[in-house]
């Protein structure tokens, strides 16, 4: 994000859209497939738009205000990620997801989610699922994550780590960087 | 490599929205009653998303029966001629201050114990809208949910046969959830909820206190202004656009409007336009959940069938017919409800009769007042 500064929503909201409507396209679509992902981002658009005038530039970046709409927006679909989650799941490890869809894109990656990790973010607490989705996939700051979720800096640390913690028992908590990584915190 | 790389390298790059997926995306913006929009959408919803749910869940194999059965029931005069009336009927309601409407919504699960299959009411919700009449006097939107409950009187029996259970686990689109019997405070916090001092004049249905005077009453341009097919696909998108979609769509869009405070005229006018569109049928009286009487209008039947394929057991799958419902007050031609029912029954309503709910959207009021609405503290069953 550099160059112009980022349009103001309350002023030039096309511009707003523009600018980010595939972006935010794109963290639906990864997190709800392509199918509920046109209806949430536009969904999201619409809420920001209504609140456009409550936007306040000095707590949040318009980028990360809007996954933070977005977010509430998808926390409405749980179902919908659960179901894809675990669809992912049942395949087990190392196949791709598009065998599974013939929606997804053709040129998804060939990996897709592994089984064991989609289960286990299918089972995270949705607030530990929104701070490790928005940092892996939306590539937000912690101070970005609490800013879109109204949380405070310390609840997204706590809840990150939570979520990794989960994770790696998962996957057999076996690697060895996994731990030293932990043990610095 | 940590946890959040490979949770970022694990998900597959999707497909960027289509031309039309962003034309429709900032269509909704354009689309001058901005903040009724999502309300419409929400009521829309159940439409559209249960639509996508389908086409993800179930197999369908198509509808459109021109006579599907009727649900028992007497019927006195000519099912067209009922609904006409009740259009003639539709008062002329005082003005006020604010209007304000309160509907529940619901959804069928079946409890199958060994002393008898019977039906609940689950993921129920009752949410409370006001309105002030202008622009800058507010407008708040309540909800709460309701507690889980045996759906009919008959339902209700073989609950108590069953040693009334205040939890019912039931299976649930792909897994299996357990609903309970606990009410909660109407509250005003989470999505689609809380107030907006400066809002109002604009009311559900995408009416605004501006468009309220100028509707047209008469049937034919109603039709064409909220029924017509350029509206339609606008808001299905060409997946959905087959005749049964549309004419559920309208059946809701008109549904809608119905919840908004137009005149008596428009209100009577709509309802005429609604009964005169292709694939709408008079089906003379029904009942809605909250067991008033009134006349009816349905969409074609349409066939769902249930495969398994997301884990449902053997009790779930099947196929069944059903179509949408919308019920109009005889007396005063106010909207009761819109509910999906049964025509025939099979897959996991095989013991259910047809006119059985699967779900629905009731409104338990609407109306004008000079004070600031608050919702009502008592709840709507029992």
């Amino acid at each position: 994000m550099t160059g112009d500064p980022p349009p103001h929503p309350a002023e030039s909201f096309d511009e707003v859209f523009d600018a980010y409507f595939a972006e935010i396209h794109r963290y639906a679509a990864k997190r709800l497939g392509p199918d509920a992902a046109a209806d949430v981002a536009a969904q999201a658009f619409l809420e920001a738009f209504r609140q456009r005038h409550r936007y306040d530039p000095e707590r949040a970046g318009v980028r990360t205000w809007l996954y933070g709409i977005a977010t509430k927006v998808l926390g409405r679909h749980q179902r919908t990620e659960t179901r894809a989650l675990r669809a992912r799941a049942r395949l087990g490890p190392g196949r791709g997801a598009e065998e599974h869809t013939e929606r997804v894109d053709a040129r998804v990656s060939a990996e897709g989610l592994r089984g064991e990790l989609a289960g286990a973010i299918a089972a995270l607490p949705r607030g530990q699922r929104d701070v490790l989705l928005l940092v892996a996939l939306a590539d937000l700051s912690h101070n970005e994550v609490a800013a879109a979720l109204g949380i405070s800096y310390g609840t997204v640390g706590s809840r990150l780590n939570r979520a990794r913690t989960t994770l790696r028992k998962a996957l057999g908590g076996t690697n060895p960087m996994l731990t030293l990584e932990e043990q610095h915190g | 490599m940590d946890e959040v790389r490979m949770v970022r390298d694990s998900y597959p790059e999707p497909a960027p929205p289509t031309a039309r997926e962003i034309a429709r995306a900032k269509a909704l913006l354009n689309d001058p009653p901005r903040r009724s929009r999502p309300r419409l959408l929400w009521g829309l919803g159940g439409v559209v998303a249960a639509g996508a749910a389908t086409a993800v869940a179930l197999t369908v194999v198509g509808g459109n029966t021109p006579a599907p059965p009727r649900p028992s029931g007497p019927v006195h005069l000519d099912d067209r001629a009922l609904v006409l009336a009740a259009a003639e009927k539709a008062e002329q309601q005082p003005t006020g201050k604010y209007w304000h409407e309160d509907r529940i919504d619901g959804q069928s699960y079946i409890m199958r114990p060994k002393t008898g299959t019977y039906a609940i009411t689950g993921a129920t919700t009752e949410s409370f809208a006001w309105w002030g009449a202008k622009r800058g006097m507010g407008e708040g939107y309540y909800g709460r949910d309701l507690p889980a409950h045996p759906s009919t009187a008959r339902d209700a029996a073989l609950w108590r046969k069953a040693g009334s259970p205040s939890r019912f686990r039931v299976w649930s689109s792909d897994h299996y959830y357990t609903y309970t019997a606990k009410a909660q405070k109407w509250q005003l916090d989470g999505p689609n909820r809380g107030t907006n001092p400066r809002g109002g004049g604009e009311f559900l249905g995408g009416v605004s206190a501006k468009d309220l005077p100028n509707l047209p009453t008469d049937k034919t341009k109603l039709a064409e202004m909220f029924m017509g097919d350029e509206e339609m696909k606008k808001l299905t998108g060409p997946k959905f656009a087959d005749k049964g979609v549309t004419s559920r769509l309208k059946l809701m869009r008109v549904s809608a409007l119905l919840s908004a405070p137009v005149s008596s005229q428009v209100r009577a006018g709509l309802m005429r336009a609604l009964a005169d569109q292709p694939g709408i049928h008079s089906i003379g009286q029904d009942t809605d959940p909250l067991d008033r009487r009134g006349v009816a209008l349905a969409s074609d039947d349409r066939t769902t069938t249930v495969t398994g394929e997301f884990g449902e057991p053997k009790a779930e799958r099947g196929t069944y017919r059903s179509r949408t419902v919308i019920i109009f007050d005889q007396r005063t031609g106010a909207l009761l409800s819109v509910q999906d029912e049964v025509t025939k029954p099979g897959g996991p309503y095989a013991e259910m009769r047809p006119g059985f709910i699967i779900n629905y959207i009731a409104e338990r009021s609407s109306g004008w007042t000079d004070t600031k609405p608050t919702p009502p503290a008592a709840l709507p069953f029992h």
